[in-house]
């Protein structure tokens, strides 16, 4: 997207990572490779092992086996170089909750060796970049949620990192500061920084360049989000009616139908058969159950739905571990 | 440089912004401070004393007199017979009491030793040792004064006369003030606790609030942040052990015989020593709770058993003496209890210096080695 990727620079180049809590593999041989300037989501559900995997990369953690070079620099053996080129923001807010806005940004801009004479014009743009300029005096425990996350980002930019580890930067965050929270991210992304973001949402996947799926330690697939949908089998027919949770059993008896997803209220069924017939013999079938439908049309396939489709469930995890847990308990 | 005095910087504000930290930092350790010299005075005063005069001569009703005067005993009960004795302690009516043989205004008469027999209740030990001291003191005092007039008026030579039977004791501290021993034993015990307790929170809730992984992703070194954290800490003590001195020197008038540049020597090494404690509990402790245990564990116990504060350290178990070793406290102890009591210097303070120095490099040394980087 941006010229940097298109040079082919190799960001984040990770072999074989391995990271083992005790007698549980968080993170299982992940090989992936990011491209200088792009943003990389990575999503998959609760206990994945997505932030293990981001707290290595980050030189937070060390890993068990394997490696992951940033720019070419190892974060096992060269984790000094790694550092000043990074930024991380962790899962939990992650600043001092005693100190202010400002003494926040200054405090991880001394300690990040940001010149001196850039540091006034550094933390006013940061400030006014993600509209904290009036909190500038507010001590961060009195912040709410979606500016503590904002200042956390200002905090990790204040260095300039070339490459920004995001894990779910904007879980618990109310939906107009995520948006205002990914615009950032869109203008970090045209000045040419590569982003590694954990995600929860879907939404926010969608707005990446590449995602990756991870479920029990492995990352599983790899593609753009246009090239997750296409890899879906089948279209999307969306169905209003009157009891979903009775109408979930009989679409999924339907001969034709792949896969049966509850979004919002809507039922949404993959079906195989391409023809027009299909809409009808839904209908047809759900009404003769007793349900009233109120409406029924195809949609584009979403992310959810191709996650669902393409995931195999043996892979999903039988038991949800905490990465938090997991640190806890090491 | 800069990360240090940034990091620094950082945790003074912690420190000023928190109205806890602040009152257990400045305001605790003066309570304290008024707390043990006050309330927990090893000064003995008003003893409740009872009295069995099975001589009822006009010598020993003047031995009795003397008795009354001093300050130290409080005549509650006169006895008539020696089986009200243990009565009286049963029932802790008198921690003393003081039986006056039959015959004791003959001997005395005679120029011979009176006996005097002083029985002490010692369930409370402190008050036992120093009852038993005054006692013998005011036989001493009370045996020269009726010598001497026996002398006089017998014309015999008073050096050969006979006096009461009595024990004498040395005193460093002739009016047996504790506050003088307490407050340089004090400083060592409150020191100890607030900076072994402080330090040993610094990493641990760094890495509790998350901060510390903030901190792991900046180019830093953990010696940079180990001195950067524990300056603020430094300066908390120094200025603890300045308040404590002059509110010892000014308020509970204790002397200071030695020198002042000596003491700040050794409290600096002392200093050392235990942020390097506190540094080690936080580099090893998982959560807060862990760290204000261990801190308890090796701060308070030992600077409070084992430094020889309470107990001097040669009537303790071998094994603890042995163990007292372990703890800066007992050298520090020692220390200032001669700098500010006897005068002593150099000469006779140099082994015990040595051993804060030695403490303080092998305890920094370790802490930095335990703490890891990464987890």
């Amino acid at each position: 997207m941006s010229t940097a990727s298109q040079t082919g620079e190799i960001a984040l180049d990770v072999r074989g990572l391995r990271r083992t809590f005790k007698q549980v593999v968080a993170v299982d041989n992940v090989t992936i490779t990011v491209p200088r300037g792009e943003v990389f989501g990575l999503v998959g559900p609760d206990g994945a092992g997505k932030s293990t995997l981001i707290r290595m990369m980050a030189t937070v953690l060390a890993p068990t086996g394997g490696d992951a070079l940033v720019f070419g620099k190892s974060v096992r053996t060269e984790s000094s170089k790694v550092k000043p080129r990074i930024g991380y923001m962790s899962q939990a807010f992650s600043l001092y909750r005693d100190l202010t806005v400002r003494e926040n940004l200054e405090f991880f801009a001394e300690l990040r060796g940001v010149p001196r004479k850039d540091m006034a014009s550094r933390s006013a743009k940061l400030l006014e970049f993600s509209g904290l300029t009036e909190f500038a005096k507010r001590q961060a425990q009195f912040l709410s949620g979606g500016m503590k996350q904002k200042l956390a980002l200002a905090a990790t930019l204040i260095s300039e990192p070339d490459l920004l580890f995001l894990d779910e930067p904007t879980t618990g965050v109310d939906p107009v500061s995520r948006r205002e929270f990914w615009r950032i991210i869109s203008g970090l992304h045209r000045q040419g920084i590569t982003v590694f973001v954990a995600t929860p949402y879907m939404d926010e996947a969608e707005r990446c360049d590449e995602i990756a799926f991870m479920t029990q330690g492995r990352i599983i697939l790899r593609d753009t989000p246009a090239g997750m949908k296409a890899r879906v089998p089948g279209r999307v027919i969306e169905v209003d009616v009157s009891d979903y949770r009775a109408a979930m059993p009989i679409a999924r008896s339907m001969p034709f139908a792949s896969s049966v997803e509850v979004s919002g209220e809507h039922l949404r069924i993959l079906v195989t058969r391409a023809d027009d017939g299909v809409e009808a013999d839904i209908r047809d079938a759900l009404e003769a159950a007793g349900l009233r439908v109120d409406r029924i049309r195809p949609v584009a396939t979403d992310l959810e739905m191709a996650f669902a489709t393409l995931i195999p469930t043996a892979t999903l995890p039988d038991r949800t571990i905490d990465d938090d847990i997991l640190a806890v308990a090491e | 440089m800069r990360r240090i005095y940034a990091i620094a910087r950082k945790e003074f504000i912690h420190i000023i912004r928190d109205p806890r930290t602040m009152i257990a930092v400045l305001i605790m350790p003066l309570l304290q401070l008024f707390l043990f010299s006050y309330a927990v005075s090893f000064d003995v005063k008003d003893l409740p004393t009872a009295l069995l005069d099975q001589d009822h001569t006009a010598i020993s009703r003047q031995y009795v007199d003397a008795l009354k005067q001093s300050n130290y005993f409080t005549v509650t009960h006169n006895l008539t017979a020696s089986s009200e004795i243990d009565g009286i302690f049963d029932r802790n009516q008198a921690r003393v009491v003081v039986v006056i043989g039959p015959g004791f205004g003959d001997s005395v008469a005679a120029g011979r030793a009176g006996a005097v027999q002083v029985l002490i209740d010692g369930s409370e030990p402190n008050s036992a040792q120093l009852g038993q001291a005054y006692a013998n003191g005011l036989s001493r005092i009370f045996g020269a004064k009726v010598a001497i007039s026996q002398a006089e008026a017998s014309g015999m030579d008073p050096a050969q006369a006979g006096g009461l039977t009595a024990k004498t004791r040395i005193w460093y501290n002739p009016e047996g003030k504790s506050a003088s021993y307490l407050v340089p034993g004090l400083i060592v015990l409150l020191l100890t606790v607030m900076t072994v307790q402080q330090t040993a929170n610094t990493l641990v809730s760094e890495k509790e609030q998350g901060t510390y992984e903030q901190l792991v992703v900046s180019p830093i070194h953990r010696i940079e942040l180990m001195i950067g954290k524990v300056m603020p800490w430094a300066v908390m003590a120094a200025l603890n052990i300045i308040t404590i001195s002059a509110i010892g020197l000014l308020v509970f008038r204790i002397p200071f015989r030695g020198s002042v540049a000596l003491f700040a020597l050794a409290s600096f090494l002392f200093v050392l020593c235990v942020l390097g404690l506190g540094l080690l509990i936080s580099a090893r402790s998982s959560s807060t709770e862990v760290a204000n245990q261990l801190a308890m564990m090796i701060s308070f116990l030992p600077a409070f058993m084992l430094s020889g504060f309470v107990f001097p350290l040669a009537s303790i178990p071998p094994a603890l003496q042995g163990l007292s070793y372990l703890f800066p406290a007992r050298y520090m102890t020692v220390v200032a209890r001669t700098i500010f009591l006897k005068g002593g210097g150099w000469d006779v303070l140099w082994p015990q210096i040595a051993a804060l120095a030695v403490y303080a490099v092998v305890v920094i040394t370790l802490s930095a080695l335990l703490y890891r980087e990464r987890s």
